[in-house]
C-alpha cells in the first residue's frame, strides 16, 4: 500500500464526478490541440511551397486590382502566382529594369545581413541571377465561350512553375529544364517546425541558377526574340478546363476565331491555372492586339531564404507603374481569414479554460467536503499535512494527465473536422510536438483546481471533520 | 503505577459566531500506564473534547497534555502526526472505514502515513493484520470490503486497525454506540483483552453502563470538569455531580 495506490482507489471510487471534471479539460485541451495542429499545418503548408518554390515575387501593373481567380475555388493560397490580371498592362521594355531592380535589392539584402537573411542564408554561396515569366491574360472566346486565355514563354513559365506537369502531351522538345528543376526543389527540405533545411553540397554543385544562366546565354545566341515554342497555333489546356469540355491532345480550338491544337494537358494543381488556355505569348499579344505588353511577370527567387521582401520594397519604391507582391504576403493576406478566425477560437477556447476551472473548482471543492470525514479519520491515524495534500494532488495528476491525453487524442480528429469545415486545404500533420503542452495543460488545469480547497481542507482540524458526523 | 498520561489546567473553548463555549474548564489528570479509564457524563459535558485533546487532535486553548513527560501541543505538525501514527490508536465511531479498501488494507493502512516504515515490513505487517483479525474472528472476511460487513463486523476491523502500528494508548469514543447488546458485549469483551492480555491503556467515553463493570478507573465529566473516585458514578450522574 503506498500513498499514489490510495489516491487511484479513490479516484476511481468517484467515476462521474471524476469523468464531469475530466471532461472539461478534455475539451479544453482538444479544442487547444486541434487549433495548434491545423494552424501550424496551414503554416508549414505556406512554408512548404515557398521552400519549394524559392519563394516567388509577383510584378503586375500598379493599377490593377488582384485576385480576381479565373473561377477557381476561395481560398487557393497553393500557388498564390497564378492570380489573374484583366485589363492592365506592363510594357515588357519594363523588365529588365524590374530585374535589375530585384537582383541588386536581393544582393544588397543578403550582404546586409552578413550572408544571413530572416531565415539563415547560405554563407559562401553566389547568388546567381533570379528567373522570371512574363504571362498575358486576356478574356477570349474559345469554342463559343469566354474563358482567359494567358499568353506564356513556355520556357520560362515552367521554370518558374515547375510542378507542372503533362496528363497528356509533350513540351516542345527544347523544353529540357525538368531536370533542374527536381533538383531544386530536392534542394528545399522542411523539418517539421517549417524551417528550411539545406543541403549545403547539393546547394553548390547543382546550383540552379547557374545553369539557367548559361542556357540563357546559349539561347541568347540562338533565338534572341522568337518565343521558345515552336508552334505559334500550339494551345497546353488547364486539366479542369479540358476535363470540362471533354477536349482531347489534337483536339483544334477556335480562340476569337483563329484556330489552335491541343498539344497538351497539364495536371491540376489546384489554381487559377486549371481554367485557362495557354498559348504563345507572342501569338496572344498580336491576337489580342497588345503587342509589347505583358500583365505580370512571376519571379522565382533562385535561393532557399533569399530577401524577397527586401526586392517587394524596393521594386514598389524604385519601378513605376508597377506593384510587387511577395508570395508569402499574397499568402498571409489569404490567410487572414482564416487567422482572424483562428484568434476567435482561441478566445473561446481560453474563456472556456477560464469557466472549466471555474465549474472544476466548484466540483472539486464540493466532492472534498464529501470527504471530510474520511480526511479527519486519514489524520487522526496518522497522516500529516503534507501526506493528506500529496493524495489530492496525486489523484488529479493523474486525473489531468488521462484528461490531457484523451484531450490530445479527440483534438487530433477535431483537426481533421476543423481543416475539413474551414476548408483550409493543408495537409494535416500529426505530430507530437503539441502532446507534451496537452499533457501540461490538462495537469495545470487540474491541479489549479484542486491545489486551494485541497489546501484548506488538509489544514482542517480533525475535531472540525467529525463534528459533521453520522450521515453516511 | 507511574504517571503516563497527564494534563495540566487543560481549557478549551469553542467559538461559534458570537458564542463562547467553554468545553473545558480547567482539567487536571493523570491516567496510569495500563490503566482502563471509562470516562462518563451527560452529552455536552466534554467528553470528546477531552479525549481528543489527549488524543492529539484538538488543540487545547489553555493548559498541557504530557505524555510520558513530552507536551505534545508543542510538537509540529508531522511530528504529532506521528505521534498519533505510532503511539494511539483511535476507535472513533466518526472514523470509519474507507470504503475502496478491502479489510486487510484498511487495517494496515495506518503503516502507509508511517514515515519509517520500509518496503520489506509490509509482509511483516501484513501477517501482523491478519493474526490481529484472527483474534478479533474475523479472519475469514480479511478479502471482504467495508459494505459487505456487519456494523459489529466493521467496529472490529476499526479495533484492528487502532492496534496495528502496537500503539500504547488506545482511545475509543463510544465504541459501543449504536450497537445492539450481544455485540456491544463482544465488543466490550475485546477491549479487556486489549488492557489485559496486550497491555495497553485504554481510555474509553461511553454513555453504556456495561463498561463500568469492567472499567478500573470511573471519570464523570460535568460541564467541563472531571470528578474521580465518586463512590456511586452512577448515581452521580442521576442525581448530578455537584450540588
Ligand atoms: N468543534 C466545535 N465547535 C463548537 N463547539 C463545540 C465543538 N466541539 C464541541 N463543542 C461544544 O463543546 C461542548 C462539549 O462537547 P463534547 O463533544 O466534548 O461533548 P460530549 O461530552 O462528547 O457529548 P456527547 O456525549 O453528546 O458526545 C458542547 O457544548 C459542544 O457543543
Ligand atoms: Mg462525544
Amino acid at each position: 500500500m503506498k500513498i499514489l495506490k490510495l489516491s487511484i482507489l479513490e479516484l476511481m471510487r468517484r467515476p462521474k464526478k471524476n469523468m464531469l471534471i475530466a471532461s472539461s479539460i478534455v475539451i479544453a485541451v482538444a479544442l487547444l490541440t486541434s487549433l495548434s495542429i491545423v494552424s501550424n499545418s496551414a503554416n508549414l503548408a505556406i512554408m512548404e511551397i515557398i521552400a519549394k518554390t524559392g519563394h516567388t515575387l509577383t510584378v503586375r501593373p500598379a493599377a490593377s486590382s488582384s485576385g480576381a481567380n479565373a473561377g477557381g475555388k476561395g481560398q487557393e493560397y497553393k500557388l498564390t502566382t497564378s492570380e489573374v490580371v484583366l485589363g492592365s498592362y506592363i510594357p515588357e521594355a519594363a523588365v529588365p529594369e524590374i530585374m535589375k531592380n530585384y537582383d541588386e535589392a536581393i544582393k544588397a539584402g543578403w550582404e546586409k545581413k552578413g550572408g544571413l537573411v530572416s531565415n539563415p542564408g547560405v554563407p559562401g554561396v553566389v547568388l546567381e541571377p533570379a528567373t522570371w515569366a512574363p504571362r498575358l491574360f486576356e478574356k477570349a472566346e474559345v469554342n463559343g465561350q469566354e474563358v482567359i486565355v494567358t499568353g506564356i514563354e513556355l520556357r520560362k513559365e515552367y521554370f518558374v512553375r515547375f510542378w507542372w506537369n503533362l496528363t497528356s502531351g509533350q513540351w516542345p522538345a527544347d523544353t529540357d529544364i525538368k531536370d533542374v528543376n527536381t533538383n531544386i526543389s530536392t534542394q528545399y527540405k522542411l523539418d517539421s517546425h517549417g524551417n528550411v533545411v539545406i543541403d549545403k553540397t547539393s546547394y553548390g554543385v547543382d546550383s540552379s541558377g547557374r545553369i539557367i544562366a548559361e542556357e540563357e546565354k546559349k539561347k541568347d545566341k540562338v533565338a534572341p526574340v522568337k518565343p521558345i515554342l515552336k508552334g505559334w497555333d500550339d494551345a497546353y489546356l488547364g486539366g479542369a478546363y479540358a476535363k470540362a469540355r471533354g477536349l482531347k491532345l489534337g483536339d483544334r480550338l477556335a480562340i476569337n476565331k483563329t484556330e489552335f491544337t491541343v498539344r497538351g494537358i497539364l495536371e491540376e494543381t489546384n489554381s487559377a491555372d486549371d481554367y485557362m488556355v495557354f498559348i504563345p505569348l507572342s501569338t496572344a499579344q498580336s491576337l489580342f492586339r497588345k503587342e509589347g505588353l505583358i500583365s505580370l511577370v512571376s519571379v522565382r527567387a533562385m535561393c532557399p531564404n533569399c530577401p524577397v521582401g527586401d526586392a517587394m520594397v524596393e521594386l514598389n519604391k524604385n519601378v513605376t507603374g508597377i506593384t510587387a507582391v511577395s508570395q508569402l504576403d499574397v499568402a498571409g493576406v489569404q490567410f487572414d481569414f482564416f487567422n482572424m478566425l483562428y484568434k476567435f477560437l482561441l478566445a473561446v477556447v481560453v474563456s472556456t479554460i477560464a469557466v472549466g476551472i471555474f465549474s472544476i473548482f466548484n466540483i472539486v471543492t464540493g466532492s472534498l467536503y464529501a470527504r471530510i470525514r474520511e480526511i479527519g479519520m486519514l489524520k487522526a491515524i496518522g497522516a500529516s499535512r503534507s501526506q493528506l495534500f500529496r493524495i489530492f494532488i496525486y489523484e488529479h495528476f493523474i486525473l489531468g494527465l488521462a484528461a490531457g491525453i484523451i484531450g490530445y487524442l479527440l483534438g487530433l480528429g477535431m483537426a481533421y473536422i476543423l481543416n475539413t469545415l474551414l476548408d483550409i486545404g493543408a495537409v494535416i500533420r500529426i505530430s507530437t510536438d503539441f502532446l507534451p503542452r496537452a499533457l501540461i495543460l490538462g495537469v495545470v488545469c487540474s491541479l489549479v483546481a484542486i491545489i486551494y480547497p485541497a489546501y484548506k481542507l488538509s489544514k482542517l482540524k480533525i475535531t472540525e471533520t467529525f463534528r459533521t458526523q453520522w450521515e453516511s | 503505577m507511574s504517571e503516563f498520561i497527564r494534563t495540566n489546567g487543560l481549557k478549551k473553548i469553542y467559538h461559534v459566531g458570537d458564542q463562547r463555549v467553554e468545553a473545558l474548564k480547567g482539567v487536571d489528570l493523570e491516567i496510569a500506564q495500563g490503566d482502563f479509564v471509562v470516562f462518563m457524563g451527560h452529552s455536552g459535558s466534554g467528553k470528546t473534547t477531552l479525549v481528543s485533546t489527549i488524543g492529539g487532535l484538538t488543540r487545547p486553548t489553555e493548559g498541557t497534555v504530557l505524555i510520558e513527560g513530552k507536551n505534545i501541543w508543542k510538537l509540529n505538525d508531522s511530528q504529532l502526526s506521528n505521534f498519533r501514527n505510532r503511539k494511539i490508536g483511535f476507535m472513533f465511531q466518526s472514523f470509519s472505514l474507507l470504503p475502496t479498501l478491502n479489510v486487510l488494507n484498511n487495517v494496515v493502512m495506518p503503516a502507509i502515513f508511517n514515515s519509517n516504515s520500509r518496503k520489506k515490513d509490509t509482509d511483516a505487517l501484513k501477517s501482523k493484520a491478519i493474526s490481529l483479525l484472527t483474534d478479533l474472528d474475523m479472519k475469514s472476511k480479511v478479502n471482504s470490503f467495508p459494505s459487505e460487513l456487519s456494523g459489529g463486523e466493521q467496529r472490529r476491523v476499526a479495533i484492528a486497525r487502532a492496534l496495528i502500528n502496537d500503539p500504547e494508548i488506545i482511545l475509543a469514543d463510544e465504541p459501543t454506540g449504536e450497537l445492539d447488546i450481544r455485540t456491544e458485549k463482544e465488543v466490550i469483551e475485546i477491549c479487556c483483552q486489549i488492557n489485559n492480555v496486550y497491555k495497553k491503556t485504554l481510555i474509553v467515553v461511553s454513555h453504556s453502563l456495561t463498561w463500568l463493570e469492567k472499567a478500573k478507573t470511573t471519570i464523570v465529566m460535568k460541564d467541563g470538569f472531571i470528578y474521580k473516585d465518586l463512590a456511586d458514578p452512577v448515581q452521580a450522574i442521576m442525581n448530578g455531580v455537584c450540588k
